[in-house]
């Protein structure tokens, strides 16, 4: 028989649930998508955009309602505990959490947040049309109905033409910046499981801890 | 045994299926919201953007009561596991209570849980390295301690205790 376990050390074996996973490895494929693959300003970069945003409101959705390790109380933005777990790291002593660790969790947040900056803007960018208003609009001009231009255009004065020239800038740094914040993601991911001895990435795909 | 892991699967598999609708559902949705603020913009007291406006309220508490809905089945399927861990536990727990109550030697306590596993006499000798005829006499013993006929009875007074706490109720002259 195995030895009694003590039943406040047993993990549940499930870590992340569907949604975190899916909403994970969607958002992850739509940034490299828009950043690396697709032409800026394309109908499918707009697709994706849209698609990305659903997905981030989706995760933020299950963050406040969603079971305890996917909810934001399971792992509160801490920059002294995410300090801390680096330093943790660092010398490749660290204890395991439930949920993110300090700095995943900053990770996280910071990540959200840039996805954030960088669909608002292209929001912006785009006039807040949606994909099919998009393709319509392109198929009129494309048609030489040159109205769709025009309806844009209008009325827009040199106050509205340089706020639109600052979203586009934003845009693009933010862009860029979560691709930075994506790579030191995966580093962190790498060190983590290193020092934890526990494959973090496969725990992303199945769901399960490995034991 | 074999049928819990097979149900516990077809759970997680339910799961993941309704998170994929979930998404879906948004996925939809966000492009209705994003038609909406669009028609909001055109003409807030048209008939087409207050319908619109109305079936888009509809599928976003929709999908925030859908979303609530699978948490309460993930944290169920969670819950299921802990009590079947915690189950386990509780009646290695009753066991190891039972035995020391028997004053069973640890040789016998050894044998005792074997037998409670379902091996038979030669597999029990052959794991602890003893002769038959020595597990069948500490056998012999603990069922003489315990004030049971043989091996099913043995273990039937745990499983009775088992099934006596499952049932809330029982006939009281049973």
């Amino acid at each position: 028989m195995a030895p009694p376990r003590t039943p406040t050390l047993v993990a549940s074996p499930s870590l992340w649930d569907p949604v975190v996973r899916l909403t994970h490895w969607g958002i992850a494929a739509s940034i490299v998508l828009n950043a690396l693959l697709d032409e800026g300003g394309s109908l499918f970069h707009v697709w994706v955009g849209w698609t990305v945003m659903a997905l981030l409101l989706m995760r933020l959705v299950w963050g406040a309602i969603g079971p305890a390790e996917a909810r934001f109380s399971a792992f509160p933005p801490n920059p002294l505990a995410a300090l801390r777990h680096l330093r943790e790291l660092a010398t490749g002593k660290v204890r395991p959490h439930p949920s993110h660790n300090p700095a995943g969790a900053m990770m996280a947040y910071a990540l959200w947040a840039t996805l954030a900056v960088v669909t608002v803007t292209g929001l912006i960018m785009t006039g807040g049309a949606t994909p099919m208003q998009v393709a319509s609009d392109k198929a009129a001009v494309a048609s030489g109905d040159w109205s769709a231009l025009i309806k844009d255009s209008e009325g827009e004065s040199d106050e509205d033409r340089s706020f639109g020239k600052a979203a586009e800038e934003v845009h693009e740094v933010a862009a860029n910046l979560l691709l930075v914040l994506a790579a030191l993601h995966l580093a962190g991911v790498f060190l983590e499981s290193r020092a934890l001895r526990r494959n973090l990435v496969a725990a992303m795909l199945t769901g399960h801890r490995d034991k | 045994m074999t049928a819990s892991p097979d149900i516990r699967l077809a759970g997680r598999r339910q799961t993941v299926a309704l998170s994929v609708f979930l998404l879906i559902q948004s996925l939809g949705t966000v492009f209705f919201v994003g038609d909406v603020i669009g028609d909001l913009r055109a003409d807030p007291f048209s008939a087409h953007f207050i319908f619109e406006a109305v079936v888009t309220a509809a599928l976003v508490l929709g999908i925030l009561f859908g979303a609530f809905a699978l948490r309460r089945t993930i944290e169920l399927l969670r819950a299921q596991d802990q009590a079947l861990a915690v189950a386990r536990g509780a009646l290695s727990d009753v066991i190891e209570t039972q035995f020391t109550a028997w004053a069973l030697t640890p040789a016998e306590r050894d044998v005792g849980l074997l037998a409670l596993k379902g091996l038979d006499v030669a597999e029990i000798a052959e794991l602890r390295g003893a002769a038959q005829g020595t597990v069948r006499a500490q056998l012999t013993r603990i069922y003489s301690k315990a004030g049971v006929s043989g091996r099913a009875q043995f273990a039937a007074f745990f499983v009775e205790d088992l099934l006596g706490a499952g049932v809330p109720e029982v006939n009281p002259t049973g």
